[in-house]
Parts: structure tokens; C-alpha cells; sequence
């Protein structure tokens, strides 16, 4: 069965993948590890549900045999969510079909039966676009397609794992900040900060618009002054928030490309050549300890 | 099995890349450097060696221009490099890339572990270590934040979205390291003078005996510049620029 094959461990975005493959009028069918994971996924539109079986409880160890899958059903793409899984996954896959495979795609759509996929390159400062035919691999970030509703059909098959790697132990991992990814606002603080507790004048400014806060790299890898999850970029969040302040950002390369979707970026940073104020709609130059609290004042009338 | 492989790739410096009016891409002022991920993967290679009693070998698939990367790249602790020098590699992608170090890996004896970084500072597209896995048929651990060998055992913490995963691994593997896996220390001149003395080997694309032709087509690549106002207040004192500014908020609907 032609279609595209379909694998997220993030039950959104196979929700999402499956909107994909539905507006481009093509087959999706869901590919899932376990029974649970497949009846959240029941309506969300798929034509079938896949529930692998096998002897390992990494989805990464089946490759080889959903290479042979894919081949077999005749498929025309295998998208794969854009996680750590789900990239290790997709690239062995395309690495045992040889065949073509587009990483963490920006856009992707069809045209006389190629599809066209762009991704950025050099942390965001360049786009390129690629053509694709015959059975590839794309993997998929999340927030990028609507979902769609629709019952599918299960079934269950057998597959050989490869079994030479195996789990020791998981532990979870404490998530101590907050989802940014999913912040309506976002203030963000940079290696201008002298202090930790000078990140109280982002909190008070956060609290009066209703922001999470945010940081670049260094604040959370280096300073450790916020947790990981906190900071912004290529490397970290990727947030989409209705705004988005920054305060002592210089604007990398790699930290505006996690704030590229915002709908409207702000920077107050006291270098006027800062890269952050091509990448802003509005910006002062200034102190951020005199214009902050400044603002925050302004805005709390 | 003691040999162990470092991947690493020379790339252009993004701080240097210029754009044009008409979004055409400038690299011609672009200094090389050793993609920022590799110098994390050397060490790596260099203290895994250290553990299986074996040699840290570099090996890295470029153009002419990646010549310069040899030397630093063993100033860094190898003790020898692989160099395939092909010009395909300015048009290779994932597939192509990985065929190329696969051919190279296997015509080095006794390899025990080859380290990738997760994807490169250039392209960043995690492809090369799974795709090289899978082409030499061997077990992959990626996204690995901590490893530790034992005998011929290799225990390796893997940082996912959700969990922290703790896996193990009969040797020979091939493992994807994440930067804050060590340190990689800058070298010193003792070290860079030690370079020069090491063997490189270099091959061309024929001796690979590989298909080094790319499997997607670039159909184009360009700058990417954001659309944004641009717009500074800098009327008045900063009293009345922070004012603007609130005001321009309070207009576009965004509080
Ligand atoms: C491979 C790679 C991946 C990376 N990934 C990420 C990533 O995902 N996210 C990320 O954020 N970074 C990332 N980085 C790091 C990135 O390149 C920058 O180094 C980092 O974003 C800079 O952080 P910053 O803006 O806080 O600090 P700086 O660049 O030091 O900027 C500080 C700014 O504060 C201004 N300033 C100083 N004092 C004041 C004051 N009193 N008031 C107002 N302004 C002031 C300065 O003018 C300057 O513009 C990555 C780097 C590499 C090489």
C-alpha cells in the first residue's frame, strides 16, 4: 500500500504528521510501539495504525526492519518526528534504504510527485530547498500541521529487533521550567545580566504582561541561572509566542533561530549594532536595568 | 577492537557568511574551522582510545580546502587521520557523506567504536552517525551525554526529550555525542608542534570503491532574512522611547 508511513514518540506530532499527509492527499498510516500509544491516536485521522511487536522496547532498534516494511508496502515517505528517537530512527532507516532524507524540515509540500522540503543551514542564516523522489525520509518538527480527526484501522505485526542495544535504566527527566514552546509571551535575558538576582527585573516585567521567561545558552549552560529548558535557540526551545522581549541578547545566529516564529520581537540591548535589531520589530537602545523597570512601569497602567 | 574513529567535518564559519541584496550566499570570505560539535567527538575518540588501549583516528571526507583541518585535528590528541580528499564532497548530503566515511572506516583494521558528533554546525542534519550504523550493519547509540567503557562494553547515558536513558552495548558500535559530553580543551603548542609529525593517510573518491553521488537534489539555497519592522525609538529621552514603545505594543494587540 502506497501512503505515507508515519512515526513521532510524541503523540502530537504524529497527530500533526497525519494532518500533513491528509492535506497533500496521501495515505497516512501510524506506526506505534505500543497498544496505549495507539489508541490515543485512534481518531486522529490515520487511514491504519501499525502496533509494532518485538523483543526491544526501542523504537531506534526496529530500523532495519521498517526499512524492509516501507520497501515491501510499497511507500512513498517515512516521517518521523523531529525528537531525539525519532531522528536516530529516521536516518538509520534512510541509511539501510540508501535513500534520500530530509532533517528537521521548515516546509514541505508536493509538486508534480516530488516533494519539495526546505531546512535551514548554518544555524538559521540560510534556507536551502530540496527535491525528493521516489521512497524518502523527512523528519518533522512539532507545531507545523494541523491535525485532522478520522478513525483508523489496527493491526498488529511482528518485527525483528536488533537487539544489541538494550536499556539499562530511564529515569525522567524533572522538567523545572516551563514549556516555552507553548508561551504566549516570552522575556527574554541575556549575558548582560550582572547577577542572578537582577533576573528579578525580567520576572517583574514577565509578571505585569503575563510572559514565561526566557535565556540564550550561556545564561542556562554556563551561568546556570535558569534551567536548560529555559534557554532559546537552535540548541534549545524553539518558542512561536505572540511576543517576545529581549533584554542584553546580542541575536546569534543560533539563538534568533528559535525565535523566528514569534509574531512580534522587541530588543533593548545598549549596542546599537547588535544583530538582535535586524531581527526586531521594535527596539531601544539603552541600559536594560533603566529601560526595564521603565517599561514595566509603562506597561502596568 | 581498539581502534577508535573520530568523524569530524570542516565547515565554513557561519559568523562569517554574508548574504547579498538579491539572497545569494556568500562564503568566499568564510574562514574553515572543525564544526564546533567534532571538537567534542575528537576528545571523545581521544579518551575513548585511551580506555581500549588503542589509537584515536580522525576521519573526515572534503573538499581541497579542508587540508588545514588535519592539523588541528590532531593537535587535538588523534594519533592519525584519514583524509578523503574528494570534490564531491561540496555536493554531498546525508547518504552520500555516510557511504563516504563508511568506505573509509572499513579499510582501517580493528575498529572498536567510531564517534560522531549529532549533526554538524553547517547543516546540522543527525544523519551521519545512524546512516553509518546502518550501513556497516552496526548498533548505534545516539544523543550520548556520558560513555563509559568496560572491557569491550560501552555504557552510554542518552539525554532524550523526556528521559535520560541509560543503554549498553557490545563493541564494535557507533555512537552520536552531544557536545556536553567533555570539555575538548584547546590545545597546546606542545601539541600543535606534535601534529605536524603525525601520518595522515589521504584517499581519493576511487579509492573508496563507494557511490559518492547525493540522493536528494538542491534545488536551491539562499539567505534567509527575517521581515521585520526595524523599528528603533530613539526621539526624545529614554522616558519617552520607553513610552513609544508602549504604545506601539499597546497598538499592535500583543499585551
Ligand atoms: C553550535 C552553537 C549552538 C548554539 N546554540 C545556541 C542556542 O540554541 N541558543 C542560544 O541562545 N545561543 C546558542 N549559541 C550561543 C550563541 O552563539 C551566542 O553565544 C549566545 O546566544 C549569546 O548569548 P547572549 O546574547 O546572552 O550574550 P552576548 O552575545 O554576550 O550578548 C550580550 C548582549 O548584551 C548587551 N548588553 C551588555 N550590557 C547591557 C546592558 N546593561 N543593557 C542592555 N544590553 C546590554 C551587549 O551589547 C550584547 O549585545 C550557540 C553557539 C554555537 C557555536
Amino acid at each position: 500500500m502506497a501512503g505515507i508511513f508515519i512515526y513521532s514518540d510524541k503523540a502530537d506530532i504524529t497527530s500533526e504528521i497525519i494532518g500533513f499527509a491528509r492535506l497533500n492527499g496521501k495515505l497516512p498510516v501510524v506506526l506505534t510501539l505500543s497498544e496505549k500509544d495507539a489508541q490515543a491516536l485512534r481518531n486522529a485521522g490515520a487511514d491504519k495504525i501499525i502496533v509494532i511487536k518485538g523483543q526491544s522496547e526501542m523504537i531506534e532498534n526496529y530500523a532495519r526492519a521498517i526499512a524492509a516494511v516501507l520497501k515491501n508496502e510499497g511507500a512513498e515517505l517515512f516521517a518521523v518526528g523531529a525528537t531525539p528517537r525519532g531522528r536516530d530512527l529516521a536516518a538509520r532507516v534512510a541509511g539501510y534504504l540508501d535513500c534520500a532524507m530530509v532533517s528537521d524540515i521548515s516546509s514541505a509540500s508536493y509538486k508534480d510527485e516530488q516533494l519539495i522540503c526546505t531546512r535551514m543551514l548554518y544555524g538559521g542564516a540560510v534556507q536551502q530547498t530540496e527535491k525528493l523522489s521516489g521512497l524518502s525520509v523527512i523528519t518533522v518538527p512539532a507545531g507545523k500541521y494541523e491535525p485532522v480527526q478520522g478513525e483508523a484501522s489496527l493491526q498488529t505485526l511482528e518485527l525483528q529487533a536488533d537487539t544489541r542495544v538494550s536499556v539499562v535504566e530511564t529515569a525522567p527527566i524533572v522538567k523545572e521550567g516551563v514549556d516555552l514552546s507553548k508561551a504566549e509571551k516570552v522575556v527574554c535575558v541575556g549575558m548582560a545580566l550582572d547577577k542572578a538576582e537582577d533576573l528579578q527585573i525580567a520576572r517583574d516585567l514577565a509578571n505585569v504582561i503575563g510572559a514565561e521567561v526566557g535565556c540564550t545558552r550561556s545564561i542556562a549552560e554556563e551561568r546556570h541561572w535558569l534551567p536548560a529548558e529555559s534557554y532559546i535557540g537552535i540548541s534549545g526551545a524553539v518558542v512561536k509566542p505572540k511576543l517576545y522581549i529581549s533584554m542584553g541578547v546580542s541575536g546569534q545566529i543560533q539563538h534568533v533561530y528559535g525565535i523566528r516564529d514569534a509574531g512580534l520581537i522587541v530588543a533593548i540591548d545598549t549596542n546599537e549594532k547588535a544583530p538582535i535589531f535586524k531581527a526586531a520589530d521594535y527596539g531601544i537602545v539603552g541600559d536594560l536595568y533603566q529601560v526595564v523597570p521603565m517599561l514595566t512601569e509603562a506597561l502596568k497602567k | 577492537m581498539s581502534q577508535v574513529i573520530a568523524c569530524y567535518k570542516w565547515v565554513a564559519d557561519e559568523a562569517d557568511i554574508r548574504i547579498n541584496a538579491d539572497l545569494s550566499v556568500d562564503l568566499s570570505k568564510a574562514k574553515g574551522k572543525i564544526s564546533d560539535y567534532d571538537k567534542n567527538v575528537i576528545e571523545a575518540a581521544v579518551q575513548a582510545a585511551a580506555a581500549l588501549g588503542g589509537k584515536a583516528v580522525g576521519v573526515t571526507f572534503g573538499t581541497a580546502d579542508a587540508k588545514p583541518s588535519l592539523k588541528d585535528a590532531l593537535s587535538r590528541g588523534l594519533d592519525e587521520a584519514c583524509y578523503i580528499n574528494a570534490q564531491e564532497a561540496s555536493q554531498a548530503d546525508g547518504a552520500a557523506t555516510a557511504r563516504a566515511l563508511a568506505a573509509a572506516i572499513k579499510k582501517i583494521a580493528d575498529v572498536g567504536l567510531i564517534i560522531c558528533a549529532e549533526g554538524a554546525s553547517d547543516t546540522y542534519s543527525r544523519q551521519t552517525a545512524p546512516r553509518i550504523g546502518a550501513l556497516l550493519d552496526l548498533p548505534v547509540v545516539t544523543s550520548v551525554s556520558k560513555m563509559d567503557i568496560n572491557g569491550n562494553i560501552l555504557t552510554a547515558a542518552r539525554k532524550l526529550d523526556d528521559c535520560m536513558q541509560t543503554v549498553k552495548v557490545e563493541l564494535p558500535a557507533v555512537v552520536a555525542v552531544l557536545p556536553e559530553i567533555n570539555p575538548a580543551p584547546i590545545p597546546g603548542l606542545k601539541a600543535v608542534l606534535a601534529a605536524g609529525k603525525k601520518t595522515v593517510t589521504e584517499l581519493k573518491a576511487a579509492d573508496l570503491g563507494a557511490d559518492l553521488t547525493p540522493r536528494s537534489t538542491v534545488s536551491e539555497v539562499k539567505g534567509y532574512v527575517m521581515n521585520r519592522k526595524n523599528i528603533i525609538f530613539n526621539e526624545g529621552d529614554l522616558a519617552e522611547q520607553v513610552k513609544a514603545l508602549a504604545a506601539a505594543l499597546r497598538k499592535e494587540g500583543v499585551l
